[in-house]
């Protein structure tokens, strides 16, 4: 058993005077689905941007795969080729089709050709079912779509780590359910992803381990069944039984 | 957040040229326009004068003349009826008179052109780095960026032409290079001319691309970011290429904007259009139907420019990238 | 010994401030002439624009269409020699300058009034009022704020076109400029050109920051750009 795939240690981080994360720890190993929930504003997007370095921290240090990459002289930008992200708001390149949006991190990033490029992007498309719609525009697609070509673009890079920003936050109900069941597959690939959301269907049924982040802290971290089940803690309690509620209501 | 320049004006472009591009008249009337150009400009540059003489137009003003006179007479015998064959008339009468001022004007209109088409493509290549220094640059780029913007556009371009020609050693060290005022190749004022278009354009251009760069949502550069892009390749691969096609409008309006101000080229001796038509008119006194028909020049060549554009437009769009950020 | 020349060119310059700041005053004045004309034909040609038909709204485009697409050099040459319209330079120079800047100024209003939401002409109608009324105390006073953008944009323009009125020996900044030019030191070109581009700056900025002030002030608080 080696390193951990991906370790936050002690992470902090403040925009001004507001401290968004106090004290962040935990691990990942490979091939894990750890899913963060938690109130809007207690800090898991700004955590998941850490990872990727989007966001800077302000203090503790992040590993991958061992290699510290919080340090000042790490390549931001090798450290992206092996981070993916998907976002709530797709961020899809408007000027590229679905092809496009896939083969420009290959072409520019990765430097392969444009025909390896296009296989690979082929590939990737049936991978979330849109091989169909390689030619469209991101205009031309459904959110559902656009978020499967979001999850694409991200997996062609062939990354140690997904990220997912509240992937289906944005989508209509209806179409939740596409975005969905691409994420459980490759939760059952083996894909290792850390995924902010709501959706505690797939946090019950996919996820190894769930963690849960109230005001920047980490106040619980264990299997589904734990937390769901048998909270160790009150406030997580309290949250899911809002949670549940709240959808009950809808 | 767009300047007015490019929403309103953008606007303007687009919804004048969208009312005249759908009649036929128009484009048959801007197709005679080129024709007619591109023969004279063949015959007096390259062939030399081979089909008709230099000055002479191919056009014959006698039986213009005859139609004017005729009418003329028809108008005056029908009394109050005859007021509209009376402007008929009126127009024949412009039209001889002015025919024979064609040639030297074809001439001016190919200055003209030249002056814009080097002005605003000179200035591009440099408002397309003065853009990016004002969304993306350091404090310092920022704003040298900012300063050279508001210089230019702070003051009147004629001042500018005025310092550059005048006040500056320019026309001496241009006359000096080879090639300068040989041939083809037109003497030192017009290049004086250039440089002061590019600079003023240059600014005005980085204006429009600026705001349009800004109209770019920021999630784009963060997903391109995302999958390992450095900065300049994600401004360079994916929001240059949106953010110029929603420039397209303002570019367009600036396009129009030098091709009337070339015309200021005159005062510094350059032998452009309205040049060549001042020059006519202080010898024979007919201002009216010269400048009304260099204005008719000048209105063509605007049209034209709206309609290439257009078709560019149409070219590169792509489905859902609107002129306004969603 | 010789005069140092750097010294004396600017002296020439100081020297002569009265005459240049009477071609200010001129260029100050002539832009206001024509911003005003500028406006009273343009905002009723934009509202024609928009609420117009048939052959007045076609007349009102296609002058709109000559007067954008011919340079105001031509334009002013035109009335002047041409058409002779007034002996007058300045007066000349107005209409000019104050054609040109309806044409635009047009546009401007034509899209502010555009930009009105539908639904507040409905709603004033709902109310009662007769079209022409619910245009003009609904959607006309929206409209004017929504303007002050562009408006700002056309002052500096003509304010700079005013330039161009050269052409006709009008006694403006850059003419006084020419004049000292070539009447007195032509070795004192750089300084002349340089002072009056200055000026020029000087008034685009404070002519910038006084339409920003007008715009605050009668701006909507919370905006209205819902």
């Amino acid at each position: 058993m080696s390193d951990p795939l991906l370790e936050l240690d002690d992470v902090y981080k403040s925009y001004g005077e507001e401290q968004v994360l106090s004290g962040v720890s935990f691990e990942m190993d490979a091939g894990d689905v750890d899913v963060v929930i938690g109130p809007s504003g207690s800090g898991k997007s700004t955590m998941l941007r850490c990872v990727n370095r989007l966001t800077e921290i302000n203090g503790g240090d992040i590993y991958l795969d061992g290699d510290c990459v919080t340090d000042a002289d790490t390549d931001v930008n090798e450290l992206r080729k092996q981070v993916g992200m998907v976002f709530q708001d797709f961020n899809l390149f408007a000027h590229l089709t679905a092809l496009g949006n896939i083969t420009l991190g290959l072409r520019k990033v990765r430097g392969m050709d444009k025909a390896a490029a296009q296989e690979k992007g082929y590939e990737h498309l049936e991978q979330v079912g849109l091989l169909d719609q390689a030619d469209s525009y991101p205009a031309e697609l459904s959110g559902g779509q656009k978020q499967r070509v979001g999850i694409a673009r991200a997996l062609a890079m062939d990354p140690k780590l997904l990220l997912f920003d509240e992937p289906t936050s944005a989508l209509d109900p209806e179409l939740v359910g596409e975005v969905v069941e691409v994420m459980r597959d490759l939760a059952a690939e083996g894909i290792t992803m850390l995924v902010v959301s709501h959706e505690m269907g797939f946090a019950r049924s996919a996820a190894s381990d769930i963690i849960f982040l109230d005001d920047g802290r980490i106040v619980e971290h264990g299997p589904p069944e734990q937390l769901f089940e048998n909270p160790q803690a009150a406030r997580t309690g309290e949250f899911l039984s809002r949670l549940e509620t709240a959808h009950e209501e809808e | 957040m767009g300047t007015p320049e490019s929403t309103t004006a953008g606007r303007t472009l687009r919804a004048r040229a969208a009312g005249l591009t759908d009649q036929p008249l128009t484009l048959l009337t801007v197709g005679a326009f080129w024709t007619w150009l591109v023969v004279r400009w063949t015959n007096d540059f390259l062939l030399d004068g081979a089909l008709i003489e230099r000055n002479t137009s191919f056009f014959p003003t006698a039986p213009f003349e005859a139609a004017a006179s005729t009418l003329g007479g028809l108008a005056a015998s029908l009394g109050p009826v005859g007021v509209p064959v009376g402007w008929v008339a009126g127009f024949f009468e412009f039209l001889a008179a002015s025919i024979p001022y064609l040639p030297p004007l074809a001439t001016g209109v190919w200055a003209t052109i030249l002056l814009t088409l080097l002005g605003i493509a000179l200035g591009f290549f440099i408002a397309v780095p003065l853009s990016v220094a004002r969304v993306y640059g350091g404090t310092l780029t920022r704003s040298l960026a900012l300063g050279y913007t508001e210089l230019f556009r702070g003051t009147p371009l004629l001042a500018q032409l005025f310092v550059l020609y005048f006040a500056t050693p320019l026309t001496t060290i241009i006359r000096e290079l080879p090639t300068v005022g040989a041939g083809f190749i037109p003497a030192q004022a017009f290049w004086v001319a250039v440089i002061a278009f590019t600079l003023n354009s240059a600014a005005y251009q980085s204006e429009y691309i600026r705001s349009a760069l800004n109209s770019v949502p920021e999630g784009q550069l963060t997903a391109a970011r995302s999958i390992g892009l450095s900065k300049v390749d994600g401004i360079r691969h994916v929001v240059l290429p949106q953010g110029l096609r929603y420039a397209i409008p303002g570019w367009s309006n600036e396009l129009v904007y030098l091709i009337k101000y070339s015309s200021l080229a005159s005062f510094i001796t350059v032998r452009e259009l309205f040049e060549r038509t001042d020059a006519i008119a202080s010898e024979t006194y007919r201002y009216t139907e010269l400048f009304v028909l260099a204005g008719l020049l000048y209105l063509a060549l605007v049209i034209s420019a709206s309609l290439v554009m257009e078709y560019v437009e149409d070219r590169v769009a792509i489905p859902g990238l609107g002129t306004t950020s969603r | 010994m010789p005069p140092l020349p750097l010294q004396s060119d600017w002296a020439f310059v100081i020297g002569n401030l009265d005459l240049l700041l009477v071609g200010t005053g001129v260029t100050v004045a002539l832009t206001a002439t024509s911003i005003l004309l500028g406006f009273l034909l343009g905002f009723p040609a934009g509202a024609v624009e928009v609420y117009g038909r048939g052959p007045l709204k076609r007349a009102v485009e296609t002058a709109g269409v000559v007067l954008r697409g011919t340079p105001l050099l031509v334009i002013i040459i035109l009335l002047f020699f041409g058409l002779s319209v007034s002996s007058s330079a300045f007066v000349t120079a107005t209409i000019a300058l104050g054609l040109r800047s309806a044409a635009y100024q047009s546009q401007i209003f034509r899209g502010a009034l555009q930009s009105v939401d539908e639904g507040q002409l409905e709603a004033a109608r709902a109310v009662g009022m007769g079209r022409l009324q619910a245009i003009r105390s609904v959607v006309v006073p929206q409209a004017l704020r929504r303007s002050v953008p562009g408006f700002q944009n056309e002052f500096t323009i003509v304010l700079k076109d005013t330039s161009i009125a050269i052409v006709i020996g009008l006694g403006e900044l850059l003419t006084i400029g020419q004049n000292l030019y070539q009447g007195g030191q032509s070795t004192a070109a750089l300084e002349i050109f340089l002072t009056v581009s200055l000026i020029y700056f000087v008034l685009t900025f404070v002519t910038n920051r006084s339409l920003d002030y007008v715009d605050d002030h009668f701006s909507i608080p919370g905006g209205e750009r819902a």
